[in-house]
């Protein structure tokens, strides 16, 4: 259910021009995240050179966003779900900028991947990408939409991500052992691999600050069983 | 999605798996202990046919300060008047439901509103000093008027009252001037010097800041802060922020009905009924 | 441009119609400075220090004053005003604070009929009342004509002034649990006393000239009164006595009576204003 407008157009116009802004911002990096993983597994350079020079664009968003959300609590002094709403939006936007920067990273190593023989272990990233991404979407549309049930649902597969990347460590460095010629690769992948573990964890803080904005709960820092 | 207010020993665990959190609700510091200053039991109050106040329940605690909000025409004023029988001035009231006072229902056929008056004081929006007396004479007209002629005990009160209301140490050398020569911040101080020389337990304000620029009115804030140590406040207001910066209860209302009751900092961060939030977020009213 | 000016034919009509309200007003004030300049004329000569302290003196013999009609006019209009004021200014206090709608209108209406009333027929009213009764015309009786005058025009002036004062220095007054008579007696008419003094002041300058009523009241006397259930001088009654006699000395002197008696009205209607200027300013 839409709230009724408020009666000061302009606060309305405000929120919503922070929203967008957020959405913008999420949409920008998930594209990043994506070029910079098929840079990775097409060994394409130029995608992970775009995924890199995103990045500044969204930088200027997480000001932007900050700028506007404080601007927006000085003039209207919002109360009650609009309040939480503008501190949400504010504490995305720096997680946002955080996975965009995994985004950057991941590409340079993968830049750096490309420059050799193709390894085969790249595809165990792909079920661990496919995961993070996920968790991101879910986290941003949870955020939109309002969705408390599908932050909550984000929060409690992390652990299976943080899971995931324990074994693909494990894997990795197994093969190093088995192949230390290759040590320099498996070392990248190990990289990037912990690279999406911490996109999980972003996107696990955008889903609790989705549920904050929407239902004024704090599920942080609960274990698993409390928050489903 | 309520909260849990559990307090669960800390669960002894490996490092890497998170500790259960005590979930709080931020009460301001009530203590349940004390009897509340009001009970409004099933309050109707009609002007002439037309219904004012429809059944409102309330408990308003003691030495809190409590708000009363919502929209114009909602009602705010006849309720808090309704506290000290002050509607009684309108012609054709009526009134169903009882008000308890310190237990007492102040509107049983026995009880003298003068006296409830004197337990009960009352600030206005528009300060009222009485252009012929002086400032002392302002502070101290309730005191003399019934009875009081002890000098010295009107002096020190007079002292005593002043410096509740922040006032004196403006005054003090001014006393014999006449009430209206101060400034209108100064004048609505010396309104509430007037109400508390006669130490009341409760005081109803009603909008006691809106007719003042916004350091007048910040100094009526503190004041306000600074008496609910001693007496119990009630005030109405249609300025949101000011419910939220100076109250610890806030009620709202819409039609002549309670809609919400609740801690202030419930209300304006996540209250309970959809017409709240529509109110307080400038939604409607 | 030619937006910016006047036309000529609007600014015609404003100074004709200025002009035409001017004449108006002269039209008013001109009866009020002809008598004055009349009186002055016919009166100023036989104004003397031996006016204000002689006793007229007997038929035919030159010369006296009307000591005792000036001395009477007061002591008639004190008797006046401990009638009439406490029920006006009471009468007033009732209308403004505690009337009901329906009660009060009838209140008013009644005030203001008697209002209208000629003041003969008060005099004819404590005639019958007094002056039969007591088989004697007395100063009690005129200043009991003159005080049934003035009640219902100081009851008007007070419950006007009582509504003037704002409601909120009442409510103030009874949130501080002060009893209802109190805060009228100490507040509201506290604050509107002057309003109540310069009401009662008014109706004072109104009796001050009338003569009918004291026609069969007061009756007049050529001599001091030393009791006051004894008839007594009052100025409108001598300037009457001494106008419509056939001697010029008489009316030399009725003149001079006229000329007095204007002035002291005029100087109370001074009073009056200098008062009000300053209640204004109190209460606003």
């Amino acid at each position: 259910m839409t709230p009724p407008k408020h009666i000061l157009g302009t606060f309305d116009e405000a929120l919503a021009s922070l929203r967008s802004n957020v959405l913008m911002m999420a949409g920008l990096a998930e594209r990043s995240l994506d070029r910079a993983i098929k840079g990775l597994l097409k060994r394409d350079d130029n995608l992970c050179a775009t995924a890199i020079a995103d990045d500044e664009e969204i930088d200027q968003l997480e000001k932007q966003i900050d700028k506007d959300g404080v601007d927006v609590l000085l003039r209207f002094q919002p109360v009650a779900s609009d309040l939480r709403r503008v501190i949400a939006a504010m504490k995305l936007s720096p997680n946002i900028e955080r996975v965009a920067d995994q985004a950057t990273n991941i590409a340079r190593r993968a830049r750096k991947l490309n420059k050799h023989p193709p390894l085969p272990e790249i595809e165990i990233m792909v079920p661990i990408q496919t995961h993070a991404m996920a968790m991101f979407k879910d986290g941003i549309d949870a955020f939109a939409r309002e969705d408390v049930d599908l932050g909550r649902a984000v929060v409690a597969r992390d652990k299976d991500l943080d899971y995931m990347n324990k074994m693909a460590n494990r894997k990795l460095t197994e093969r190093m052992a088995q192949d230390p010629k290759q040590l320099r690769g498996y070392l990248n992948l190990i990289f990037i691999s912990r690279c999406l573990e911490r996109v999980g964890d972003h996107a696990t803080n955008i889903a609790e600050d989705a549920v904050y904005a929407a239902a004024a709960e704090d599920i942080r820092h609960q274990t698993v069983a409390a928050v489903t | 999605m309520e909260n849990a207010v559990t307090i669960e020993p800390p669960m002894i665990t490996p490092a890497s798996a998170p500790q259960q959190q005590v979930a709080s609700d931020s009460e301001p510091d009530a203590a349940p202990e004390r009897a509340p200053a009001f009970e409004v039991e099933r309050l109707s109050i009609f002007y002439g046919e037309k219904k004012a106040i429809d059944g409102v329940a309330l408990t308003v605690p003691s030495k809190m300060i409590t708000a009363i909000i919502g929209p114009s025409g909602c009602g705010k004023s006849t309720l808090l008047r309704s506290l000290n029988r002050m509607h009684e001035l309108v012609p054709n009231t009526r009134v169903e439901g009882k008000v308890l006072f310190g237990g007492e229902d102040i509107y049983a056929p026995d009880v003298d509103p003068v006296v409830i008056r004197r337990r009960i004081g009352m600030v206005f929006q528009k300060s009222n000093p009485f252009p012929t007396m002086s400032i002392a004479d302002n502070v101290l007209v309730g005191l003399k008027l019934n009875g009081v002629r002890d000098r010295a005990f009107l002096r020190e009160r007079l002292e005593q009252s002043l410096r509740m209301a922040a006032l004196w140490d403006e005054v003090k050398n001014d006393l014999h001037k006449p009430g209206v020569s101060l400034s209108g911040g100064q004048q609505q101080r010396l309104c509430i010097a007037r109400a508390i020389a006669v130490e009341p337990e409760v005081l109803l304000m009603d909008e006691p800041a809106s007719a003042l620029d916004p350091i007048a009115t910040a100094k009526i804030e503190e004041l306000i802060h600074e008496l609910s140590a001693n007496y119990t406040v009630v005030i109405v207001t249609h300025n949101m922020q000011q419910a939220g910066r100076c109250s610890d209860y806030t009620a709202f209302l819409y039609l002549g009905q309670l809609i919400e009751f609740g801690s202030t900092t419930k209300i304006f961060s996540n209250p309970t009924e959809r017409r709240t939030e529509d109110y307080i977020t400038g939604r409607f009213g | 441009m030619k937006n910016n000016q006047y036309p000529s034919w609007r600014k015609t009509k404003s100074a004709l119609a200025a002009m035409i309200a001017f004449v108006c007003a002269l039209l008013v004030i001109a009866p009020l400075a002809l008598v004055f300049f009349h009186l002055l004329r016919e009166g100023a000569g036989a104004v003397s220090w031996s006016f204000f302290t002689e006793l007229p003196k007997p038929v035919g013999v030159a010369g006296g004053g009307m000591a005792n009609a000036i001395f009477g006019s007061f002591q008639l209009l004190g008797l006046a005003a401990l009638a009439g004021v406490p029920a006006g200014v009471l009468g007033g206090v009732y209308l403004a604070e505690y009337g009901t709608v329906r009660s009060n209108w009838l209140l008013r209406f009644v005030a203001d009929v008697l209002n209208g009333v000629p003041s003969i027929i008060w005099g004819v009213v404590v005639y019958g009342l007094v002056v039969l009764r007591f088989k004697s015309f007395s100063a009690y009786a005129g200043g009991l004509a003159l005080g049934f005058i003035m009640i219902p025009l100081i009851m008007r002036t007070t419950e006007e002034v009582l509504l003037l004062v704002p409601t909120g220095y009442r409510e103030a007054s009874l949130a501080l649990g002060i009893s209802r008579w109190k805060t009228i007696v100490y507040v509201v008419m506290k604050t509107a006393l002057k309003g109540i003094v310069t009401g009662i002041l008014l109706a004072l300058a109104r009796v001050a000239g009338e003569t009918a009523p004291l026609l069969f009241t007061a009756f007049g006397n050529r001599f001091w009164n030393h009791d006051l259930a004894e008839p007594i001088a009052a100025l409108p009654l001598q300037i009457f006595s001494y106008a419509i006699s056939p001697y010029d000395d008489w009316h030399r002197q009725a003149w001079a009576g006229a000329l007095v008696l204007v002035v002291m009205i005029f100087l109370v209607n001074i009073l009056v204003r200098v008062l009000t200027r300053e209640r204004l300013a109190r209460v606003l």
